[in-house]
């Protein structure tokens, strides 16, 4: 359990993530890239990552990061559409391989050579606010130092995929709020720029915030962890997606 | 002065009755955004377009590339030159010009003319170091290195060559640039450190349905009459918005350390970017056209492109694009403050805040100083 039980509520990040596309990837099979609704922890993980600069050989930071997240997600504008689905064509090459720090070098395997299409789901004009803590608070980087790499960061940062370059800083000074749970926090972020009618999907840790009721949609298991030390995606947690409104707080 | 760790490039281009990048059903390629579809141009299809382009700014016509001596020096430099603190002077003279052989080919321990010019970067100066100092600890004494490092090489001759492969000029400067991801191994990949935006119309898709027929030219009168084939393309007129952000700092290191050969690569670049069409339908369509409006911001912040400026659809009007570029991003100077240094190109009257005008070429040489003062 999270939240905290004195009441005076944790200090949250608000996070922005906007650009003209953006790409939350879940599970890839073939040719074809889907996007989730809201991003993964892991993606989550490996955006603070660049912005740390961490090497991607770094597994055990990677990690204990993930473990330390807590974070919810609200979609304050979503295109009416839908998404919208790249089509792609990448030429193979006759003899593409590459070496290895085992020391045999690596071919590609299976499928003929020539053109390879492939399908990538984007999220077109999206805004989604997060708000992010991490627990415990007083590891290695704390709040304040994601913050500042947020702002400095080591890399170019993208979200979701390469080509997807935020139109806004994801996190600038005074972008923080306090409240006890995810869903608190959540609920008190001001509509964002040209922010779609309220209610908002959104989506919570299950134990930080409501189960049920009416702006409950489901319960679910969600598999968004990474394990970094062999790089697969294993285990899941369990979150509540459903919406929220306008808080008594913001309501005009 | 602080360090500039990226440098951020807007691009404003015209390409008029085109088609530039279809989808999978033969149209252009869209983007909803504001509430209006626009023409759209994938970051894949323009970062092809740069890296094949075959033109006097072509990544394969830099100087420093077929030339740069001091890459054929990394492996005495980076590899080698560490260990002797270490271990015993036979052993690393043993062990250094059976090392270089291994990597640059057959003679390469005649000097750094006899090698084979290899764009070392971070992951693979990285695995001939841990190699390196691992045959060094093994070694009693110089004959034992040179047996061990002899087994080395026949044992990973295989990797050795892929990575030989993999970083031989130019195909390394493209990897560089662009990234290389075709292990499963992520010590050996390399990120790219070039992240381009898909580029898209500041105004709602202006297009048309071309219907065209091909006649038959040597068509005898007692043949069919009419044509040999009817058709129907799309061709769109647009007013574009691009964005590029190059981690100078992670190009540098692709670049095996280089900061000279990286600075080249991004002055070339430049043009690539304000002159290179992204075209398709070349001899039907002549797609050309130069960048009519660019800025380079250099600077540590979070870049963030300035494609909001462009979120409610505008005219296809220059002036009126330039007008509300500036104005946005003097607004977002206004809230974050985020102190860039510039310099822009541009044919409309507005003017981006903070930004001195210039040519292509004082761009170009921008950016390469901007690269340089990175390395320092």
């Amino acid at each position: 359990m999270s939240a905290d039980a004195t009441g005076t509520g944790h200090r949250w990040l608000i996070l922005r993530l906007e650009a003209p596309l953006l790409a939350f990837g879940g599970v890839a099979i073939d040719a074809v890239g889907v996007t989730r609704d809201f991003p993964a922890v892991s993606m989550l993980t490996g955006l603070f990552a660049n912005a740390l600069g961490w090497d991607r050989t770094e597994v055990e930071a990677h990690q204990a990061l993930q473990d330390r997240l807590v974070y919810g997600a609200r979609r304050d504008r979503a295109n009416p559409l839908g998404l919208l689905t790249d089509s792609q064509n990448a030429q193979l090459e006759a003899r593409e391989r590459g070496w290895t720090t085992w020391g045999r070098p690596e071919e590609r395997g299976g499928g003929g050579q020539g053109i390879h299409r492939r399908r990538r789901d984007y999220h077109a004009d999206a805004c989604i606010q997060l708000v992010v803590r991490l627990d415990p608070a007083d590891g290695t980087p704390d709040l304040d130092a994601l913050a500042a790499a947020l702002e400095r960061p080591a890399r170019p940062l993208f979200i979701g995929r390469k080509p997807c370059l935020p139109t806004h800083p994801i996190w600038a000074p005074g972008m923080e709020v306090t409240a006890p749970t995810v869903h608190a926090a959540l609920s008190l972020l001001a509509p964002a720029d040209d922010a779609d009618d309220p209610p908002w999907s959104a989506l919570w840790p299950a134990d930080e915030g409501p189960k049920t009721g009416r702006n409950v949609h489901r319960v679910t298991a969600l598999a968004d962890r990474r394990n970094w030390r062999t790089g697969l995606h294993g285990g899941t947690r369990m979150v509540v997606e459903g919406c929220i409104g306008v808080s008594p707080e913001t309501a005009p | 002065m602080s360090r500039s760790r990226f440098l951020q490039i807007h691009t404003l281009h015209t390409y008029t009755g085109a088609l530039l990048n279809r989808d999978d059903t033969g149209l252009a390629k869209q983007l909803p955004y504001g509430g209006t579809f626009r023409t759209r141009i994938s970051s894949q299809c323009l970062k092809r377009h740069w890296r094949k382009a075959d033109d006097v700014h072509a990544l394969s016509e830099i100087d420093g590339a077929e030339d740069s001596f001091r890459s054929r020096e990394l492996v005495t430099e980076r590899v080698i030159a560490p260990l002797r603190a270490e271990f015993p002077k036979e052993v690393i003279d043993a062990l250094e010009p059976e090392l270089q052989k291994a990597v640059y080919g057959e003679k390469a321990d005649k000097g750094k003319r006899s090698r084979q010019t290899l764009l070392l970067g971070a992951p693979e100066l990285a695995w001939l170091a841990g190699e390196a100092k691992r045959l060094a600890a093994e070694a009693t004494d110089a004959k034992a290195a040179k047996t061990g490092v002899a087994d080395w090489a026949k044992s990973f001759k295989d990797n050795i060559k892929a990575l030989r492969e993999a970083t031989a000029l130019p195909g390394g400067l493209t990897a560089a640039l662009f990234g290389r991801m075709v292990t499963s191994d992520p010590a050996a990949n390399i990120d790219a450190p070039v992240h381009v935006a898909h580029a898209f119309t500041v105004h709602a898709q202006e297009s048309e349905s071309d219907y065209f027929t091909a006649v038959d030219d040597l068509r005898r009168d007692e043949d069919d009459s009419g044509a040999d084939t009817i058709q129907e393309t799309e061709l769109t007129s647009g007013l574009y918005y691009g964005y590029v952000v190059i981690d100078l700092p992670g190009l540098i290191a692709n670049c095996g350390g280089n900061a000279a050969l990286a600075g080249e690569v991004v002055h070339n670049l430049v043009y690539l970017i304000a002159e290179v069409s992204p075209g398709a339908k070349l001899g039907s369509t002549a797609p050309y056209g130069r960048a009519e409006l660019m800025l380079l911001e250099a600077g540590d912040r979070q870049p963030r492109s300035l494609a909001a400026a462009y979120r409610k659809a505008i005219a296809n009007d220059l002036e009126v694009a330039a007008e509300t570029l500036s104005q946005h991003l003097g607004k977002l100077d206004g809230i974050y403050a985020t102190g860039e240094a510039r310099r822009h190109l541009s044919m409309a009257d507005a003017a981006p805040p903070s930004s001195a005008p210039g040519s292509l070429a004082e761009l170009a040489d921008w950016a390469k100083a901007k690269t340089l003062e990175a390395a320092q």
